[in-house]
This record gives C-alpha cells, structure tokens and sequence, in this order.
C-alpha cells in the first residue's frame, strides 16, 4: 500500500513539475508568439497531476513531512530544467520565482 | 404525386425515378447552394453531409463576424468517418466574438466549435514558426482562396514550449487514451519534421508516424493497440528532438 502511494506520488510531482515549468516558460515567451495558439481540450500534465492527487490517501489533511518533501522535489526538477535552458542560453529565465511558482501550485491541488 | 417529362438527354434521371421540383428563381435554398464554392486543400474527397455542416459553419460566421478575411475549417472533420468530436475552425478577422460564435454554432448545428480568432498578421507569423499551423492549413477547406508567402522560422522557445506537452506520453503511458497518445505522437513529429524541414504537411507527418513506428496504420496509437516498444522509440525521438532544441536555442543567443 505504502509503495503504492509512494508510486503516485513520484506520478504527481512529474505531472507537475511539468505543468509548472510550461508555465514559466510560457511567460518568458513574448506574449504575441503564443497569441492565438492552437490548444486542444487535452488532459495536460496539470489535469493529470489533479487526478493522481484525488488518489493519493490521505485526501485531505496531507501529512506536513510530505508536503515538504514534496515542494523540494517539485523545487529540485523545476529548478534543474530551467537551469539546463540557461546553461544554452535561454534569456529571460530565472530560478527565482519557481518557489513561487511551486507554492501557487500545491495550493491549486490543495496541499499547502 | 406528379410525374413530369423531360427531354432523352437529360441521362442522369432514368424513367420512373422520385424527384423533386423547386422553383429556381425564388428559392434561396438553391441559390446559396450554387453560390457555396468552397476552396479544398489535401483533400480527395469529403462526405456531403460534412460540406453541408461546412456550409452552416460559413453562413453563422458570415453573419456575426465584420470583414472576415477568411475562415478556415480544419481538423478531425476532415478525417474519413464520422469519428470527430468539434469542428476546427479559424477565423481571420479583427472583430468577432469568438464564444457567440461558439454558442451560436452548438444551437444551430449540435456539434462543438473549437474556435481560433486571429489577425492575418497572426496567422502568417503562426504559419512561419509553429508546426501545427502549417499542418492546420495542408487539409482544409476555406471560404476564400488561401494566399499566404511566408518563410519558415525556427523559434526554438516556442518548440519546446510545444514539446514539453509531448512529455505527457513519456510520464503517463500507461493511462493515456488512443486519442490522446495519437495528438501527442502527432505534435512530437510535427516539432521533428518541422526541425528538419521547415515546411510540413499534415500527410508527411503521418508518413513519418508510420515510419519510425513501423506501424501499419495509424489506427494502432489512436485505438491504443501500441506497447512498450513504441514508448521506447517514442523516448529516443523526444530525447532527440529536445537536443536538437537546445542546440538551436544556443545559435539563438549568440
């Protein structure tokens, strides 16, 4: 049982992490490249990582140790694909609001 | 019931066969039927009961938007069968209210729109640098003929904004719908293709499905019947085409 959650829980903070760094890196695009773009109502990472949330027991009251853990790692794998996109060159990116960015999320998925 | 003659030439009704009669000159009907001549890119054929929902998309379009330029249906409507969930549709106008549109289209014809608003301007410069619009325009139909010069731009931000939604797949295999790992497949190819060649089509990035899948039809990801070997490859192609990314994000800044 116990691996079980671990396992969604790996499957939650992927799907985040993801959603989280598409949008920083959606708001370091100028705003007119990305005007009018073409999205399809598909499940994205954010919607995927709700889902596993609703499964992770327990629902609610989520123990403080993991939310810990979990904004750390959430924190560590946004920070390193960002960093990854500095090192080539990437302008108008900085690790300085992802903790930000990381809390506004667990918020949304009602862990904070 | 009536029956009516006419002259042996008119081969295409044989004796005894049901018709029916309008009065030609008072029925608008038919004269908006004559007048609906659509322009068909990259395809062979379409259903008729598709270019008469074609038809009604153009005329509520007409009739709330100013000055269009042009509209544009795409999408999975186009498609062989009856296997389409909205209609695609862009619209190239500077004044129109897209969720009126929307609300107006699902009354009168019972299928959701999924509605793009954008400026010609817009268009081209989606046309120059992102994939999935030059796949859009290469099986379409639009109301006015499509004249558009642009000359294709890596962006190489805007590819891996793009990209990362193909990272989905990666993550999430196993709970993937047929129709959403075919989308993602189909957006990683496009970013691929599009990487190498600039121009694409939405047939040359089926082709290209099929190739580096060894696959016999793309029925196999959209009916969800693909294993572990397809993500395999699909891993190798995203790693591949994430590098690529990169590399031309550091030209980019230099």
């Amino acid at each position: 049982m116990s691996q079980n959650r671990n396992k969604l829980i790996d499957l939650f903070i992927g799907n985040l992490s993801n959603a989280i760094l598409h949008r920083i890196l959606e708001k370091a695009i100028k705003q007119e490249e990305i005007a009018g773009r073409y999205q399809k109502e598909m499940r994205n990472s954010l919607e995927i990582a709700k889902s596993y949330r609703e499964k992770i027991n327990p629902p609610s009251n989520f123990p403080s140790k993991d939310i810990l853990e979990i904004k750390e790692r959430l924190i560590r794998k946004v920070s390193s694909e960002l960093s990854l996109r500095i090192s080539k060159g990437y302008k108008n990116l900085s690790l300085e609001n992802v903790e930000v960015e990381v809390d506004l999320a667990l918020k949304e998925m009602k862990i904070a | 019931m009536n029956q009516i003659y006419l002259p042996k030439s008119a081969s295409a009704m044989i004796p005894g066969q049901y018709v029916t009669i309008n009065i030609l000159t008072n029925s608008n009907q038919s004269n908006q039927k004559t007048n609906f001549k659509p322009y068909f890119y990259g395809l062979k054929q379409i259903e008729p009961i598709k270019l008469e929902i074609v038809q009604k998309v153009f005329n509520i379009i007409s009739k709330y938007t100013e000055k269009e330029e042009n509209i544009i249906i795409t999408g999975s409507l186009l498609d062989n069968g009856f296997n389409f969930n909205d209609i695609d549709i862009i619209v190239l106008s500077n004044k129109t209210n897209a969720k009126m549109l929307e609300q107006e289209m699902l009354s009168k014809i019972g299928i959701k729109p999924h509605i793009i608003m954008l400026t010609k301007e817009e268009f081209v410069q989606g046309l120059a640098s992102d994939p999935l619009y030059q796949t859009m325009i290469s099986r379409c139909i639009s109301k006015n003929r499509l004249i558009f010069n642009f000359k294709p731009r890596i962006n190489a931000k805007l590819l891996d904004l793009h990209l990362l939604k193909s990272k989905t797949l990666i993550d999430n295999f196993n709970i993937l719908n047929g129709r959403e790992k075919y989308y993602l497949t189909f957006n990683l190819i496009s970013i691929t293709l599009f990487l190498k060649q600039g121009k694409i089509t939405k047939d040359s990035v089926e082709k290209t499905i099929k190739k580096e899948f060894n696959l016999k039809s793309l029925d196999e990801i959209k009916e969800n019947l693909v294993d572990k070997d397809f993500l395999v490859k699909y891993k190798n192609i995203y790693n591949k085409t994430f590098s690529l990314i990169m590399e031309k994000l550091k030209h980019e800044s230099k």
